[in-house]
């Protein structure tokens, strides 16, 4: 109960936050928390057009829940991206790029997949999103001699995912 | 005198937890009293703002090592110590997230 109240005390004000970090975040990588960011963008762009089709009249509450749509559109595009910088820049090292010389390119078109993703409503641009992060995923995983599997992600949009196969 | 800061991390788990709560004082007398395993606040010129454990007091005091609970942590095994000015508060109540445990 403290802890809720303080949490919202945190969102009103912005505490300041004490770091107790790790340099390599307590050993912890995960490439899924890009891919929900990234298939949250796809999900986004899908309710949008949805909107769209069905309130011809346009009235508040359509401007209130499109707005919504796009905050997070962009929000979920910058955290996917964020994702996979903090990968590529902490835990990729040279010997990964020996291996997978195609990593820095990858990286890229996922930073420019991204923007574009929030500069857009394309959902073409947004699946190629999720898709370029899936293979950034198969790489991390195979890094770590993990194999990987794919499937349907069991929510809407219910795109391809790559999950490592425990 | 008080302060209240939300903890970001998790080299100090289990005791603190990323997303918990803690109030620290800022009254310089309590440094003083400071004390190995005793959990301060400071500022690091690299790393901003951090949360550690004290790991050791020089005689003098007035330098101070700081550690972590693994071996991942960002403390003065890297940094080297710390000032005692480089000290904000140490922490007195600790809010822990209700999925801690």
């Amino acid at each position: 109960m403290i802890h809720e109240f303080v949490t919202k005390l945190d969102q009103t004000i912005g505490l300041e936050t004490a770091k107790a970090h790790c340099d390599i975040p307590c050993g912890i990588y995960d490439p899924i928390v890009a891919q929900i960011n990234a298939l949250t963008v796809v999900r986004m762009i899908d309710l949008m057009r949805e909107l769209a089709e069905k309130d011809a009249e346009k009235g508040p509450e359509f401007y209130n829940s499109m707005a919504r749509y796009v905050a997070v559109k962009e929000e979920h595009a910058e955290k996917a991206k964020h994702e996979v910088r903090v990968i590529w820049g902490d835990y990729i090292k040279p010997a990964h790029l020996e291996k997978y010389p195609e990593l820095h390119k990858l990286v890229h078109d996922i930073m420019q997949m991204g923007s574009a993703s929030r500069q857009t409503a394309d959902r073409v641009t947004a699946v190629n999103f999720v898709e370029a992060i899936n293979k950034f995923a198969e790489i991390f995983w195979d890094t770590k001699g993990v194999a990987t599997k794919r499937a349907k992600a069991p929510y809407a949009p219910a795109l391809e995912m790559v999950y490592p196969d425990l | 005198m008080l302060r209240l800061l939300k903890v970001s991390g998790d080299s100090l788990s289990p005791v603190l937890k990323n997303g918990d709560f803690v109030l620290i004082a800022k009254i310089p007398l309590l440094f003083k009293f400071l004390q190995r395993g005793d959990m301060v606040v400071f500022h690091h010129n690299i790393h901003g703002t951090m949360i550690k454990q004290v790991e050791e007091i020089s005689i003098t005091g007035e330098s101070i090592m700081v550690s972590g609970f693994n071996q991942y942590s960002v403390d003065s095994a890297q940094f080297g110590s710390i000032s005692k000015e480089a000290i904000i508060g140490k922490v007195i109540w600790h809010i822990k997230r209700p999925d801690s445990t």
